[in-house]
């Protein structure tokens, strides 16, 4: 039995290791992305020197805000970090801090702080960018639960543990297929990916996460950004602990999956908003017959 | 053909030209002309399609009399514009103009202030207070969303006001003219080669086209002839303009749906023909080349050889494009049926360019008003129906080919040229008569109109590029769809700011 401080000093470890990381995930996406888009694209550290320039930004703030729009980015990367520890990477095996449904539910803390503060400025575009946000999670959430369900279905447990120590005796099954391109769906919709969001995209009538954060400068944006990049890398290791179907180390599942992320956006335009319903669907369908499988 | 009238006689005499809608309106603007002794003016060009050439109501304003004229906007809701420019410009006032707002001078500038008028002096600093309503819808959670002047990427100003209910949008009203540069009365008093420095850069993608209608009117004031190879090089220049506009926009037009490698393609291939272009005019965006009278040099058989190579690049690059776009679902969703323009929206608006002809109008001023040796050569006018950003994107796929086939064609006949005569020599212009002239940019048809004084030097020039007939368009196409298509509708028509800037 390992002491209670030994394994909050585990648990700290993997919340920087995943802090630390997430910007180069994100840098390494953009790379290939710029690569196959016969680009050079920015240096894969890209992530970390824009954090840096916005740290030492001013913060520039509307008189007609109120304290949640100071209070959002903190609590949305509260939010986050929390849903990190959520995580068993291998560095708190024993420790249950929660299963997947705190997890699922501590990201939608962060949604919904976020989609507050885009309406508190007071401006068209934290709106449209709010209602829109609201729309799309609106269709992945139930959809995302029935993915928990079809993880957890097998193992009858809903603690990730329970469920990856499962998976990984069940590879290549037609659920675990079914359920692998379905999650991949909702990653996509959930990480701001195209068809769903263009997360490169100057256009602001086009955007959906970085519209409500439009009001946000220095280091208050700063926050925000690594905020999705954690978050970014969440949905990932998810998908890498249950739902990506071949064996391999945690770290390699995850580049790959950056990848994979990488094709699919170089690939495809951003669909049309209202067509995202159809397109959470099909994600929903494949994942009842994932669990219709079973 | 030139119709003289009165004020009054202007509705009969505008039926009459425009042949119950036949003709579209092609241009209307004012000039001052109370030093030549006869007033003000206001100029009305009909495009006869039967006649091929274009006509002209000329209206007198007296300069003693009330500077008054029946609006023909309610008619002819193309000349909505041109109506405000006018009131803007010279103070001549249409009445029963459903929509007489400031067009060109915004906020900064005092009512009656006409820069136009021959006695304003424009360099003067002026300042002072007007008003600029956006017009917008109201309702119960109607709400607006105001974009621009300033905008996220690097392009042009304009002010974007949506009245939105949701994510649809009921109305759209543009504010442009941020950047007015006053070229008009820039080039007045102005030699006839100081002005042409001055047109050449009224647009960075449409040298060709603005130098070509500028010349174009000079020439028709003289008896000279422009030899056959000059007029065969300003051919070759000017498709080869169409050409990287068509390339270039068929690419950015992806980056309105997030499709980033195939704006990566387009901009490759842009500036392969760019470099050409370096080749040919000395510059990447082909300005001195052409001059009144012809051509300032010949083309050498290296730099035609290296043309002929890089337009096999492309036609084979584009090819491929096409064909990706062609064959992707997700990409045709999100074209097909988007942004509309009916065909009665597009007559009423006198559309011209891939705008027009994507809505079902057969228009191409190289084939209705024939200049240089257009029609010697052997090239078809693509027309659409749909009128959507596919229909855009087809007419320009496929202009991309009748280029290509008519740049093989002048190649060739460039090759066979027996003499190398690049232009006529000093001209002598009438002067205090006005002349058209028109030449087809990537955007649709180039009108310059212009009249010099008696020491040669110009008296006024009216420029009207494809885009300023467009631009009304755009408000008209959004209308039943959604704010997150705006940029792709808009990228769709590849409309200029620096075009009606001018």
């Amino acid at each position: 039995m390992v002491d209670l401080g030994q394994q909050v000093i585990f648990l700290l470890i993997q919340l920087m290791l995943l802090t630390l990381v997430a910007p180069l995930v994100s840098g390494i996406t953009k790379k290939l992305k710029a690569y196959m888009q016969n680009r050079l694209g920015a240096s894969i550290f890209q992530g970390y020197y824009d954090l840096a320039k916005l740290w030492q930004k001013p913060t520039v703030i509307t008189a007609y805000t109120s304290n949640i729009f100071l209070a959002a980015p903190f609590i949305y990367l509260l939010s986050v970090l929390l849903a990190a520890a959520v995580l068993p990477l291998g560095f708190s095996v024993n420790v249950v801090l929660g299963d997947i449904f705190v997890f699922i539910s501590l990201l939608a803390i962060g949604r919904f702080i976020m989609t507050l503060s885009s309406l508190d400025a007071g401006t068209s575009f934290g709106g449209m960018g709010g209602s829109r946000e609201l729309y799309i999670s609106a269709l992945v959430e139930p959809v995302m639960l029935l993915a928990v369900l079809s993880a957890a279905l097998q193992p009858g447990t809903t603690s990730i543990a329970g469920m990856h120590i499962n998976y990984t005796t069940h590879y290549f099954t037609i659920s675990s297929a079914l359920s692998c391109c379905a999650f991949f769906a909702i990653l996509l919709a959930e990480n701001g990916c195209i068809p769903v969001d263009n997360p490169d995209t100057h256009l602001e009538l086009t955007m959906i996460h970085e519209c409500m954060t439009l009001e946000y400068s220095g280091r208050l944006l700063a926050i925000i950004h690594l905020a999705s990049m954690v978050k970014g890398l969440l949905i990932i290791n998810i998908f890498s602990l249950l739902f990506f179907p071949v064996n391999l180390p945690l770290l390699i599942k995850i580049i790959i999956t950056a990848a994979a992320i990488a094709v699919v956006e170089s690939l495809n335009n951003k669909m049309r908003l209202f067509k995202v319903r159809f397109y959470m669907v099909t994600a929903g369908v494949l994942l009842l017959l994932a669990i219709v499988a079973q | 053909m030139m119709l003289k009238i009165k004020p009054n006689e202007l509705l009969n005499s505008a039926e009459i030209c425009a042949a119950k809608g036949q003709n579209a309106l092609t241009a209307m603007f004012g000039a001052d002309e109370r030093e030549l002794g006869a007033g003000y003016a206001i100029y009305i060009l009909f495009t006869d399609l039967v006649s091929h050439d274009i006509k002209t109501i000329r209206v007198d304003f007296p300069a003693d009399s009330e500077l008054t004229y029946e609006s023909l906007t309610p008619l002819y809701p193309a000349a909505a514009w041109y109506e405000r420019e006018i009131n803007d410009m010279f103070g001549l006032r249409p009445l029963g103009h459903p929509d007489l707002r400031t067009l060109v001078l915004h906020e900064t500038f005092p009512w009656g202030y006409y820069p136009l008028r021959k006695d304003v002096d424009a360099k003067k600093q002026i300042r002072g207070q007007r008003e600029y309503n956006m017009s917008t819808a109201q309702g119960n959670g109607v709400f607006e969303v105001a974009v621009g002047p300033i905008h996220a990427g690097i392009i042009e100003p304009g002010h974007f006001r949506f009245s939105q209910a949701g994510e649809d949008i009921l109305q759209l009203d543009a504010k442009l003219f941020f950047t007015h540069r006053g070229i008009e009365k820039l080039v007045e008093g102005k030699s006839i080669d100081e002005a042409l420095i001055i047109v050449e850069r009224i647009c960075g993608a449409c040298t060709i086209a603005n130098t070509l209608s500028y010349c174009q009117a000079l020439e028709k004031l003289t008896e000279e002839k422009v030899p056959k190879y000059a007029w065969l090089l300003r051919m070759l220049l000017a498709e080869v303009e169409r050409l990287y506009n068509h390339v270039g926009d068929t690419g950015n037009l992806c980056a309105g749906l997030g499709f980033a490698p195939i704006v990566s393609m387009g901009s490759a291939l842009k500036e392969k023909i760019m470099h050409c272009n370096e080749s040919l005019a000395g510059n990447r965006f082909l300005r001195g080349i052409i001059i009144p009278g012809g051509v300032r040099k010949a083309i050498s058989p290296e730099t035609l050889r290296e043309l002929q190579v890089t337009l096999a690049e492309v036609e084979k690059g584009y090819e491929n494009i096409v064909e990706l776009l062609a064959n992707h679902s997700d990409f045709l969703n999100r074209v097909h049926a988007t942004g509309i323009v009916r065909k009665q929206t597009a007559v009423d608006l006198a559309l011209v360019g891939v705008a027009a002809r994507a809505s079902g109008i057969d228009v191409d001023c190289r084939r209705d008003l024939p200049y240089g040796y257009y029609h010697t050569m052997n090239f078809d006018v693509p027309v659409e129906h749909s009128g959507d950003v596919y229909a855009r994107l087809v007419i320009r796929e496929r202009e991309v080919t009748q280029s290509l086939k008519l740049l093989r064609q002048i190649i060739n006949n460039l090759e066979n040229s027996a003499t190398q005569e690049l232009s006529y020599e000093n001209a002598n212009y009438r002067t205090e008569e006005g002349s058209w002239g028109i030449s087809e940019s990537a955007r649709g048809s180039n009108l310059h109109w212009l009249m010099l004084d008696k020491k040669q030097k110009i008296y006024r020039l009216f420029v009207r590029s494809a885009s300023y007939p467009n631009w009304p368009a755009l408000t008209m196409a959004v209308q039943g769809d959604i704010i997150p298509d705006f940029p792709l509708i808009n990228k769709s028509f590849e409309l200029c700011y620096a075009c009606v800037d001018r």
